[in-house]
């Protein structure tokens, strides 16, 4: 006789609050429904009713964690509407700040994961350690979180030698911190018992559902927007994109571990090769039109549709979250996973519901999707 | 008061705050030192720290939990979601700020605030000092905390407000004064007012500690005195600002000007509705022509 198990709406281990509605088997998980909502804040409708330099701190609010990548792919949309040239300087600046923050989204995950498979001493390591980006983040932009960094025209704070020294200085110290992420997944790593086979996505079902970033990465699939569609810097700076084949959740926190490498290795080949010039231009007036805008976020791809009708108040905004796309890998995983292991696999696509929230998606049992919009 | 048991409430912030708080645990920030322990259920727990501002959907969750929660009850307000809803001030689906719902005892303002912020705010409330070095409190060159008025520079011209990105900044136009209020309950800490600041008189400090248990006093404000309109008399304009203008006109603009100074002050010290009568149009035509033809001449 199945039986049904709610998952939150809040509950700590969860950082953010979200209900998984699982209908169990004995000890299998045979269906799964998502109810979001709890974070919803109206934030599509708040876009329209402010002018599009106030719209960047609230592109930024989406989400705490990437917010930074917010703020980015609002103010590359808008530069595209009001015809504006980036300065090469700030490409640079752009990619670096970007990347210290995928470094510290991607501890942040690690950190979580630890927490979700019962590694405490892991988890206060690799919280602590990752207190190196945060503080770095905040010498470099004034907050820890919520740093505001990009501007429309370009970035607003510049990297001097002294700040960019102590950038290489931090990246240095950060290595060990990823090596020994790397100790845990490796072959008798202490994650590695806990996640190898455990929710598996396969190639072909990650493509059908949708995924994005390293959830899709971890089944194989090579696409990641900085390399398909190369934005700021990225198209003069060598960087790998990183595949893993198994599909499972370790699949996906090696994808994420090896991704901190190569961060760093982005970070460094950009200080070395930073251009003299300006770090911003004077924003102009938008034309009448639309444009889409989109870039890689730590979780993947993150799409921004803008809408002008000529007046410094955009007519539409439009985000599409990379853990909205994820949202339907999670309910995949899940079915014919174990119930113990219901939170790792929540929490392997790093889902962020501060982001998702603008959806209610009721899973039927026979399968059938109802999407409905809170818009 | 004995054991600290502590349960996370979030609903509809950004979780910037939650993240900040989680950090809280790694030994670095010593919340763990305090005798403060974090709860799964609202049932073990004797203190609510609220996060976001609560939307429709988590009112009800919000209500059911405060119930639960074992005397003394205390309730922590962290981040400026949960002190005004901030940014998402205006969003349709909102319902708080919390306060509105149930008692907060105590808010910590901040975008997020610092972990640093909210261990010490722990520790007021439990009357426990941490000892630390100065360094440890000490938030970096450039740190966007707590705003602080130059008194002498501000003009009282209100660019701030404009730009303000979360309505944070009130301008109250009174009898003879102007007041020129922050609430850093509600800012988001962007510092595009310290940017669009014309004279640099609004500064964001280092100062981050902003624990308080009545969010009204979470404000900083600074007076500008108002002048009267040469014509009718009524109050209109600070007095600094036309000062700043006039002289931004004459000395760096068109240092030509320099001679007709006091026409161009005598013109400015009229208000938007003087202005219309017959006489100022006629006075403020001729000013204009002698302007441009001193223009052509140069």
């Amino acid at each position: 006789m199945p039986e049904t198990v709610y998952i939150g709406p809040y509950r700590p281990q969860l950082v953010e609050p979200e209900r998984f509605e699982l209908l169990v088997e004995g000890n299998r998980i045979i269906d799964a429904k998502l109810e979001l909502g709890y974070m919803h804040r109206g934030i599509e409708k708040l876009f329209t009713t402010r002018t599009y330099m106030q719209n960047l701190a609230l592109a930024e609010r989406i989400c705490g964690i990437c917010s930074g990548i917010h703020t980015l792919c609002y103010a590359q949309t808008v530069e595209r509407l009001m015809g504006i040239d980036v300065p090469e300087r700030a490409k640079y600046l752009r990619c670096i700040y970007m990347e210290l923050e995928r470094l510290h989204s991607h501890y942040l995950w690690f950190g979580i994961l630890a927490h979700s498979l019962h590694e405490h001493e892991a988890f206060l390591k690799i919280m602590g350690e990752r207190e190196r980006v945060q503080d770095l983040l905040e010498y470099l932009t004034g907050n820890r979180m919520n740093y505001l960094i990009n501007t429309i025209g370009g970035v607003r704070r510049d990297i001097r030698p002294e700040k960019a020294e102590k950038i290489r200085r931090i990246l240095k110290d950060l290595k060990p911190l990823s090596d020994y992420i790397m100790s845990l997944l490796d072959d008798n790593g202490a994650f590695t018992k806990k996640t190898k086979g455990v929710g598996v996505l396969p190639r072909d079902r990650a493509l059908d559902v949708g995924a994005v970033g390293p959830t899709l990465r971890g089944s194989g699939i090579a696409s990641d927007i900085r390399k398909e569609d190369p934005y700021a810097a990225y198209d003069k700076l060598d960087f790998e994109v990183i595949v893993e084949r198994d599909g499972d959740v370790r699949a996906k926190a090696l994808v994420r571990a090896r991704e901190t490498y190569e961060s760093m290795k982005i970070i460094e080949q950009a200080l070395d090769n930073l251009p003299p010039g300006d770090i911003a231009v004077k924003p102009s007036e938008p034309r009448v039109g639309e444009e889409v805008g989109r870039t890689e976020a730590p979780r993947g791809e993150l799409v921004y549709y803008i809408r002008s009708n000529g007046t410094n108040i955009p007519e539409r905004v439009k985000v599409r979250t990379p853990s909205y796309a994820n949202n339907f890998a999670i309910l995949e995983m899940l079915r014919g996973e174990r119930l113990e292991n219901a939170r790792t696999v929540i929490e392997s696509i790093d889902p962020c519901f501060a982001c998702t929230d603008r959806v209610t998606i009721v899973d039927a049992k026979t399968g059938r999707r109802r999407i409905i919009t809170l818009k | 008061m004995g054991k600290i048991s502590v349960y996370r409430f979030l609903s509809a912030g950004c979780n910037g705050c939650d993240v900040e708080i989680l950090e809280c645990l790694v030994p670095r920030y010593k919340l763990a030192d305090l005798d403060v322990e974090v709860v799964e259920r609202p049932e073990e727990a004797n203190v609510l720290i609220l996060t976001g501002g609560v939307n429709i959907k988590g009112k009800e969750e919000l209500l059911k939990i405060y119930e639960a929660i074992n005397p003394p009850r205390i309730v922590i307000a962290v981040g400026n979601c949960a002190l005004t809803k901030e940014i998402f001030d205006k969003g349709y689906p909102m319902v708080g700020p919390p306060d509105q719902l149930i008692p907060v005892n105590y808010y910590v303002p901040g975008c997020p605030p610092r972990p640093q912020a909210i261990v010490k705010a722990v520790a007021d409330i439990l009357g426990v000092k941490i000892e630390e070095t100065e360094d440890y409190w000490l938030a970096p060159e450039g740190f966007r905390g707590k705003h602080e008025f130059d008194s002498e520079k501000c003009m009282g011209c209100g660019a701030c407000a404009q730009i303000c990105t979360a309505d944070a900044i009130d301008v109250i136009d009174g009898p003879d004064k102007r007041i020129i209020r922050v609430n850093y309950g509600h800012c988001s800490f962007c510092a595009f007012c310290q940017d669009e600041c014309p004279t640099q008189a609004l500064r964001l400090t280092r100062e981050y500690h902003l624990l308080t248990s009545d969010r009204q006093t979470a404000r900083v404000a600074n007076e500008v005195n108002l002048v009267g309109c040469s014509v009718c008399g009524g109050v209109f304009f600070p007095q600094k600002q036309i000062d700043w203008a006039l002289k931004r006109i004459v000395e760096e603009k068109v240092p030509a000007y320099k001679d007709f100074s006091s026409d161009i002050l005598s013109a400015m010290m009229i208000c938007t509705k003087c202005r219309r009568e017959i006489g100022s149009i006629k006075r403020a035509k001729k000013l204009l022509a002698n302007l441009s033809e001193r223009a052509r001449k140069l």
